[in-house]
């Protein structure tokens, strides 16, 4: 006699399966991984932000008792394959491209740019190696600004460009831009600025690889978002055949981003590892997490908005400048996104949008939990200033121009519809969550009593994954592919190209799969981190919760069907009379019949079962994403300002959030609350500061501020009904908006606080000196 | 080299090391003990936060031959069965941590703390945590994980008998 479980996995806070490692130490972090030679490696680090190397001498590294190797810049050009920034190359970059090596040569370009790398015995003698290490450098003037790199006179970082333009600069309108503007009652300008801040994971990058000269294939234990993206890194710049790279990934300490590929120093060490044959680990220290590993953000706007005297925003026109430091990659490619999204959930009429792309002395710009950010920014700000300049709550601006949801939905002017989007929703349910006019009061009283409170609201929408293309058969994020296996103990064996690194996909995905072929949670185990073995994917751009959730259920489908047919032939009875339930198959209406699935996994793996049956418990599945959707929401804060010290306090955090439908509530909301943590940290805290001189001046955590428990607030989440698009797949991806709508809402809480000194804020870097400068030039 | 006495998890070890290395490399390395992570090297992130005679202790500032002679415990040894201690099974329910690089760090710096103020409240934990940082969560599903280890303590303390 079987119980029929009647409740689902999917929808509930089940608990993590990667906790109990986690919790124990006993989790498998690349720097915990330990091969018999391994030697370690170290870089030694530009000092310099733009200069000539005149000589690097290592003479006297490689004569230190306990050094195996010291590579300079020439040393590992003639051991690997020259090209740019891997990125570029897989999303097809056409446009200027820089020619560099994996190691300084000619010049450096940035305070921390790799010169040399010294392996040795031990991580402590490769660093007493760099000491020794001598760089004769001659000085160039640093381009530490954009401002500056778009000046024809600057030098040019990279020879081979003859100037420092990463990406031309390009114009796109929709809709019509000059109507709109020459229309419209006020046309308003502002400038705003986005300042450099970065990923900053627990843990830093980091490789061991391991080169087998027998085998003639390399081995590289990773922390990467994508073993087989780093497979095709490797491959391409070692000049090997992809099929010779295996790429291994376990735990992984956090990423946000950054852990895309392979980095130009986990190649220098998977070249050192070939060229000694041991085993190489590099795991980069704090410092040069924070000098060189990659930053993000920096970018300027100057925009015009056309707005009607009643509050209509009919319009916006752009001019951007990104800042994507040296060594361009992922800076070239946000713009673009940014002027899809915008518009955002409004029903603009027009857009331009310009973009030019700089390339400057400082860390290269990296991808950082939704990267595009900036545009939300931008939006949610100008609709405040524009609310202030006539007079209207920052809540009705947004509830009047938000599109309505209609059939068919409304389309972005960029070209998107935007169907299933409950910005409207949010809004409104923001309103009855935080009593605005109650916290007006509050706030009027507290003035009274000297103290500064303020309110702000933003709202966004995120192509997590967006919506189908109502033109095309396309996808809205292409293809995710998953092998899904009933082993011969009848566990259902997932096999996905994610690489969860947080994300706790061996928990969801698990939960999906168990549902939908109907064995218990514990029944389902999630392979993971070995490119010999899983399908090519990717964790990012907030994908997996509709792509690998939506392949997982489809998969879990197929391979149902497979096994009620073999079933069926072994149970001789038709494989449209019998179900699974709780790990178990049976003939519908007669729970007498029950076989355990692995039993019915065994008998396939026997060989004997005595018909002629397809005993191959597998399938290859594939999914494109179903109708997609967009996930969004708007969020609330309420601050308080000491106009003494400067000091921010973040007193209240409500988040109204539609990303579908919940797939685990606690990871969904680990991941919103994670994300305006950064957020918060973002605006109050952090920054990558650089010197004039191009000297980098964050390269701690006493310099580089980090948000901990006492200045995160207890932040409300809650779920809106979500408008389901598809059939089967309603779950959207929730991975980046708490990063990309904190900003907006903290920054426009505290410029209300601000209010009674006249300031209005036009970037987003607020620590204590700005605000008091603020209040200041306000009071002025 | 220096040889060096110590209790870890409850175990006595010996240790042969340079003077320079750490408590942290020589726990990673020469023990194979690797739950503890090191975060920033410069005593900032508390990821690599052990207990040394009962004091929670930030083992990259510490060096190794300073805990000759000493107690020391890692999240290893927090529950020697290879199962969960009270505070890491309320951290699990809780949905505390999510890419876990800090957690070894946050347990022990909670194990210590908790060890001390039984009945600490919500901003007191805040507090106590606020050396150890945490890139993923925002931190409110830690400090839950705390608060109900602490009132689970507290249920058992004030009555024993209760399921």
């Amino acid at each position: 006699m079987t119980a029929i479980a009647a409740e689902r996995y999917t929808g509930a806070s089940i608990k993590r399966s990667e906790d109990p490692r986690i919790l124990t130490g006993a989790g498998r972090y690349v720097d915990d991984i330990k091969l018999p030679g391994m030697l370690h490696a170290a870089f030694v680090r530009s000092p310099m932000a733009h200069a000539r190397v005149l000589s690097v001498d290592v003479s006297a590294a490689r004569a230190l008792p306990g050094v195996v190797a010291a590579l300079t810049g020439a040393d590992l050009e003639a051991m690997t394959v020259p090209g740019p920034d891997l990125l570029m190359t897989l999303m097809g970059w056409a446009g200027p491209t820089p020619e560099f090596t994996l190691l300084a040569t000619d010049k450096v370009r940035f305070v921390g740019d790799p010169v040399a790398v010294i392996v040795a015995q031990s991580r402590y003698i490769a660093e007493d190696g760099c000491d020794l290490v001598e760089v004769d450098y001659d000085d160039l003037p640093p381009v530490v600004t954009a401002a500056l790199a778009l000046d024809p006179g600057s030098p040019p970082l990279f020879a081979n460009l003859g100037d420092n333009i990463a990406s031309p600069h390009s114009r796109s309108e929709f809709g019509d831009v000059s109507g709109t503007f020459a229309h419209a009652d006020r046309i308003i300008d502002f400038h705003i600025d986005v300042h450099r801040h970065q990923n900053v994971p627990m843990e830093g990058r980091g490789c061991v690889a391991s080169y087998d000269a027998d085998l003639g294939v390399m081995t590289v234990h990773a922390a990467t978002q994508s073993v087989h993206v780093t497979r095709i890194g490797v491959a391409t710049r070692l000049g090997m055949e992809p099929d010779k790279v295996r790429v291994l990934a376990g735990d992984i300490g956090g990423s946000f981003g950054l852990k895309i590929g392979a980095s130009r120093e986990e190649l220098a060490v998977s070249a050192a590892s070939r060229l000694l044959g041991q085993p190489v680990k590099w795991v980069e220290d704090r410092s040069e997490n924070l000098t060189a590993s990659g930053q993000a953000r920096e970018e300027s706007f100057d925009v015009r908005a056309a707005v009607s005297n009643d509050g209509d925003l009919l319009g916006l026109d752009a001019k951007m400048v990104i800042d994507t430091g040296s060594y361009p990659g992922m800076g070239t490619m946000v713009p673009a996104i940014m002027q899809a999204m915008l518009p955002g959930p409004y029903k603009l009429a027009a857009l331009g949008f310009e973009s030019t792309a700089a390339i400057t002395n400082k860390a290269p710009y990296v991808a950082y939990r939704g990267p595009w950010a900036s545009e939300t920014f931008v939006r949610e700000r100008v609709l405040d200033l524009i609310a202030k300049d006539l007079g209207l709550d920052p809540l009705d601006i947004r509830l009047r121009n938000v599109a309505p949801r209609t059939d068919p939905p409304a389309v972005m002017i960029t070209g998107r519809p935007l169907a299933g989007v409950t910005s409207r929703e949010s809004l409104e349910r923001v309103a009855q969550l935080v009593d605005f006019p109650a916290f007006r009061r509050r706030q009027a009283e507290a003035r009274a009593q000297g103290r500064y409170l303020g309110i702000g609201v933003a709202t966004f929408i995120e192509a997590a994954p967006g919506p189908r293309s109502p033109e095309g058969p396309s996808g809205p994020m292409g293809l995710e592919s998953m092998r899904l296996r009933l082993e011969e103990d009848g566990i259902v064996a997932l096999f996905t190209g994610q690489m969860p690194h947080g994300q706790s996909h061996q928990t969801t995905l698990a939960q999906i799969a168990a549902d939908e072929f109907g064995v218990p949670f514990e029944q389902v185990r999630v392979v993971i981190g070995d490119s010999d073995i899983v399908p090519f994917g990717l964790t990012g751009g907030s994908r997996s919760a509709t792509m690998t959730g939506g392949v997982a259920l489809h998969g879990a489908r197929q391979l149902k069907a497979k096994v009620l047919d073999f079933a069926a032939s072994v149970m001789e009875v038709s494989a449209q009379d019998l179900l699974i339930t709780d790990g178990n198959v049976w003939v519908r209406g007669d729970p007498a019949t029950a076989i355990s699935v692995s039993e019915i996994a065994g008998r396939a793996a026997s060989g004997q079962f005595g018909v002629d049956a397809d005993a191959k418990l597998e399938v290859e599945a594939t999914f494109d994403g179903g109708e997609g959707g967009w996930s969004g929401g708007t969020h609330c804060a309420i601050v308080e300002v000491d106009v003494e010290t400067g000091i921010v306090k973040v007193e209240r955090y409500v988040a109204v959030e539609d990303c579908g439908a919940l797939i685990n509530p606690a990871v969904v909301e680990g991941q919103i609350r994670g994300g305006i943590a950064q957020g918060i940290g973002a605006v109050l805290l952090e920054r990558s500061a650089y010197g004039e001189d191009g000297s980098f001046q964050s390269a701690t955590f006493m310099d580089y501020l980090m948000p901990t428990a006492c200045d995160v607030p207890r932040i409300e989440i809650e779920h809106l009904e979500t408008v389901p698009l598809d059939a089967d797949v309603n779950f959207r991806g929730v991975g980046e908006g708490g990063m990309i709508i904190a900003p907006p809402t903290v920054v426009n809480a505290i410029e209300d606080a601000l209010s009674p000194f006249g300031v209005r804020i036009y970037e987003q870097h607020l620590p204590p000196g700005r605000i008091l400068e603020l209040i200041s030039t306000g009071i002025d | 080299m220096v040889d060096i006495t110590l209790r870890v998890n409850g175990a006595t070890c010996t240790g042969s090391l340079e003077a320079r290395k750490t408590l942290a490399d020589f726990l990673r390395d020469d023990l194979n003990l690797t739950g503890t992570h090191l975060g920033c090297e410069h005593g900032v992130c508390g990821a690599c936060t052990v207990i040394v005679d009962g004091r929670a202790v930030r083992s990259c500032l510490m060096l190794a031959v300073q805990a000759a002679g000493r107690e020391v415990t890692t999240i290893e040894g927090l529950a020697p069965d290879g199962g969960l201690g009270p505070l890491q099974q309320a951290m699990w329910d809780s949905h505390s941590f999510q890419c876990g690089f800090c957690t070894p760090g946050m347990v022990m710096q909670a194990t210590a703390f908790l060890s001390d103020h039984p009945d600490a409240g919500e901003q007191q934990i805040r507090e106590a945590l606020s050396g150890n940082i945490c890139r993923c969560t925002g931190y409110q599903s830690i400090v839950d994980g705390v608060l109900l280890a602490a009132e689970r303590k507290q249920g058992s303390d004030h009555d024993g008998n209760r399921g």
